[in-house]
């Protein structure tokens, strides 16, 4: 029983039913399931790309790259369907990864085979494909009516009375799940992150883990260019802009060690949950605007010092009778 | 009877440079099957050039490895691994946040028809496999949780399942307790029994003589020689590994112990110690005895204000002291030199001067700002005085060796001239030449009026060199002992929770 109480996803879980309650007392609008599914619609792209960074992560790295990653999938395959809107949504959500995945690739080899460090190199990359986004669209937007049907009706559709946004966030959630505790691959990110000089004597190729794993994150970045596009109907130069902060605060909130090797998938969506949570319940409690962001800053360092303090490392028994 | 053996791997002519230093020159190295073979020599005569050479981590500039008489080349770990040789490292070779099946299966995952891993088999099989070494440990507990005997256990474990025929040991029992050494020994003599050749790296060259059925020396890079342990003796392999007879006779003054200087009362730290009591006098070297994780350590970091006593008195000089933090310990004069020197005594990113002026730089600085002639001064000093071979002054401490290291962290703690010193483990790891430096050194800083406490698992190490010896077990001292008095097996007795 203590065991369960000190787990690390169990608090983070505590923390966001607090949150709830408390704020269901101020404002009790704010809990009703329609409200709610409105929350996880809104959180669903952090969930993914928290779950994608997750894997960047676990094996000691970060990719900044990821909002203007997104964006910049995003706004080509915008361009594309002005020009070609006869073209099935498939094909745009297809050709979106296809982008974020190349993108990811030239982010992994840059720190594989030309040992630029991952900070740079994707400090670099993201300017460089931010700056991509004013190049390709002469910094126009891509407006809502200038959408095909098609394109924005997708994701629209419901499924018990939940978004299509949702129910891909669960499908990411189950199949990064499966990924990290049930493959080879997965099980050897975890060693890599743990200990990488170990894991080099086990016969794991650091340099291929790295481009796959910043693959993966390029995958899942140019996924949600797609879905962030559709969602809010319009593509720009400045849309999440910054939302890589965002990302990688949801993994820390959820207990992804940033020194590797440490973190649950649960853990990790808890995060993204609990920050798409105080975002949306700020404003319900009438918090001034002003306030929203060092509040929000502020939750989410003392959920992380909750955290950390409850898994501090325990100290080992010597005397068992005391 | 006549046993016809037959040879399992053998290396000609190996021979591999780094930067023009001569890690290995034309060393022949030949393991019989079914054999354990002592590998020797000092720190920086070319074992872990050639254990790196067998793991593929390093590959040789020239000569021949010939595996089941078939030669081979390993171009990389998975490759040696493939071959049926597997290393058990000293350290560093764990995943502490996995569980114990995973560190076994670790790059060897077992996967079901649909390509998923088989968390169920693997748990089996590990369990069983513990069970076959008659080893105490949980399958689902994360090594962080284990104590260093049982992660060489879960070492093993991982060499038996990738089916090695071969499996070299790097000091396998330098942080074990006699008990979990001995331990040890029946594994090892299972895994012969099971017709696997084992490479066993160690500096105590009793348990070599014990355990070993042939040895290879090398010094500098060189084969010395090789032969069967039968042949030989403690001080010729001494002798072979030195190059010359290195007193093995611990250099212990005679000094008058004065008054007592430093005392300790009712020391409770909740989970970790109780009732401790002890005293040291000036100009004693006084031992701390006891099996790893007893509680020896805990007690120094708490006396050093690196962890929170729960109750006790702390009394320097007759008078009562209040130590909160390092800092503390430091301005009285009470200096704690960590078993960790690596990670908890040196920066190996700066210079040797910088590391041994570290603890003293309020005392090199007027107003806050730094005396470099001050500084300059009292790192030759204590340069001179351990002799620490350095190039140049701004050399990196991290690009001396380990003897040197050690040297440096002593220098930084000595700066702060203090009068009691707090050794922990101080020879742990370190080749025969150092550890008698080190001795040698011990006798003299006492010499000059220093007390010294020191944790040692090695019992000739405390008989060696101290006075009395505190013996623990289980956060308890059991007893304190006058070193003349006291015969090693009541010593280990007591360690081991007997009588």
């Amino acid at each position: 029983m203590k065991k369960i109480l000190l787990n690390r996803d169990f608090i983070l879980f505590s923390i966001i039913l607090i949150i709830l309650i408390a704020v269901g007392f101020a404002n009790p609008l704010f809990v009703t399931p329609k409200s709610i599914s409105d929350v996880l619609t809104d959180t669903s792209i952090l969930i993914i790309l928290a779950l994608s960074q997750m894997i960047v992560i676990l094996i000691r790295a970060i990719d900044l790259s990821v909002a203007s990653n997104l964006a910049l999938s995003g706004m080509l395959i915008s361009l594309l369907s002005t020009v070609h809107p006869e073209l099935p949504v498939y094909y745009f959500i297809a050709l979106s990864c296809v982008i974020g995945t190349i993108l990811g690739v030239l982010n992994g080899i840059s720190i594989a085979i030309l040992k630029v460090p991952f900070i740079v190199t994707t400090l670099g990359t993201l300017s460089i494909y931010r700056g991509l986004i004013y190049f390709v669209s002469d910094g126009k937007q891509v407006y809502s009516n200038e959408f095909s049907e098609d394109f924005l009706a997708l994701i629209h559709v419901k499924f018990l009375s939940l978004s299509f946004l949702f129910w891909l966030a669960v499908l990411v959630f189950i199949v990064i799940y499966i990924l990290l505790n049930h493959t080879r691959f997965g099980r050897n990110l975890y060693s890599l992150g743990g200990n990488p000089d170990a894991a080099k004597y086990i016969g794991v190729n650091e340099n291929k883990y790295i481009i796959m794993a910043y693959s993966l994150s390029g995958f899942f970045a140019g996924l949600c260019g797609y879905l962030w596009v559709a969602r809010y109907s319009v593509a720009s130069t400045q849309i999440a802009i910054g939302f890589e902060l965002t990302v990688i605060s949801a993994c820390v909130v959820g207990g992804i060690s940033v020194m590797g090797g440490v973190g649950t998938v649960l853990g990790c969506v808890l995060g993204a949950l609990l920050i798409g949570l105080i975002r949306n319940a700020l404003p319900a409690v009438d918090i001034s605007q002003f306030w929203q962001l060092a509040i929000s800053g502020a939750i989410i360092l003392l959920a992380i010092i909750i955290n950390t303090k409850t898994e501090q490392r325990k100290e080992k028994t010597i005397m068992v009778e005391n | 009877m006549v046993v016809c053996l037959q040879m399992k791997l053998e290396l000609k002519n190996i021979s591999k440079n780094f930067h023009g230093v001569k890690a290995l020159q034309n060393v022949d190295f030949q393991l019989q099957e079914n054999s354990i073979h002592a590998l020797l020599g000092e720190n920086g005569a070319g074992k872990s050039t050639l254990v790196k050479i067998l793991c593929g981590v390093y590959q040789p500039d020239s000569g021949i490895i010939n595996l089941n008489n078939k030669q081979q080349s390993i171009p990389d770990p998975s490759a040696s691994l493939s071959l049926g040789i597997s290393a058990i490292h000293q350290e560093s070779v764990m995943f502490d946040e996995l569980s114990v099946t995973e560190n076994v299966f670790i790059g060897n995952h077992i996967t079901k028809s649909n390509g998923l891993v088989d968390w169920g088999l693997m748990q089996d099989k590990t369990n069983q496999l513990l069970k076959d070494l008659e080893a105490n440990i949980e399958p689902n507990e994360k090594i962080k949780d284990l104590s260093i005997a049982q992660r060489h256990i879960v070492q093993i474990s991982r060499s038996l399942i990738h089916d090695a025929d071969i499996v070299i040991m790097d000091e396998p029992t330098a942080s074990l307790s006699q008990k979990e050494i001995n331990e040890l020994y029946t594994i090892i003599r299972n895994l012969k029994k099971q017709n696997k050749s084992i490479i066993f790296i160690s500096h105590k060259l009793d348990e070599v003589i014990e355990v070993c059925d042939e040895f290879t020396v090398l010094r500098d890079g060189e084969l010395i020689k090789s032969d069967s342990i039968q042949n030989t003796n403690k001080d010729q392999l001494i002798t072979y590994m030195a190059g010359r007879e290195v007193n093995q006779i611990f250099p212990k003054n005679n000094v008058t112990i004065e008054n007592e200087i430093f005392e300790v009362r009712n020391l409770f730290k909740k989970t970790q110690f109780k009732d401790i009591n002890f005293n040291l006098r000036k100009k004693e070297i006084l031992g701390f005895y006891g099996l790893v994780g007893s509680g020896r350590t805990e007690i120094m970091k708490s006396i050093f204000g690196i962890t929170k006593l729960d109750e006790g008195e702390i009394l320097f000089k007759d008078q009562k002291i209040l130590i909160r933090k390092p800092s503390d310990a430091i301005d009285q004069g009470i200096v704690y030199l960590s078993e960790e020197r690596q990670q908890l005594g040196m920066t190996g990113l700066m210079s040797v001067k910088d590391n041994i002026n570290m603890a003293v730089m309020d005392r090199n600085s007027n107003f806050y700002v730094m005396n470099k002639l001050k500084e300059i001064k009292n790192s030759s000093a204590m340069q001179e005085k351990l002799n620490i071979k350095v190039s140049y002054w701004s050399q990196l401490t991290q690009s001396l060796s380990g003897g040197n290291q050690q040297k440096t962290v002593i220098a930084k703690w000595l700066s702060t001239k203090p009068e009691v010193l707090i050794l922990d483990e101080p020879t742990k790891g370190i080749d025969v030449r150092s550890k008698s430096a080190v001795h040698e050194f011990m006798g003299e800083l006492v010499e000059e009026g220093m007390s010294i406490m020191m944790i040692s698992s090695e019992l000739p190490e405390i008989l060696g060199m101290c006075d009395r010896v505190v013996v623990m077990y289980k956060g308890l001292i059991k007893d304190i002992l006058n070193v003349k008095e006291a015969s090693s097996e009541q010593i280990v007795k007591l360690a081991s929770g007997e009588s």
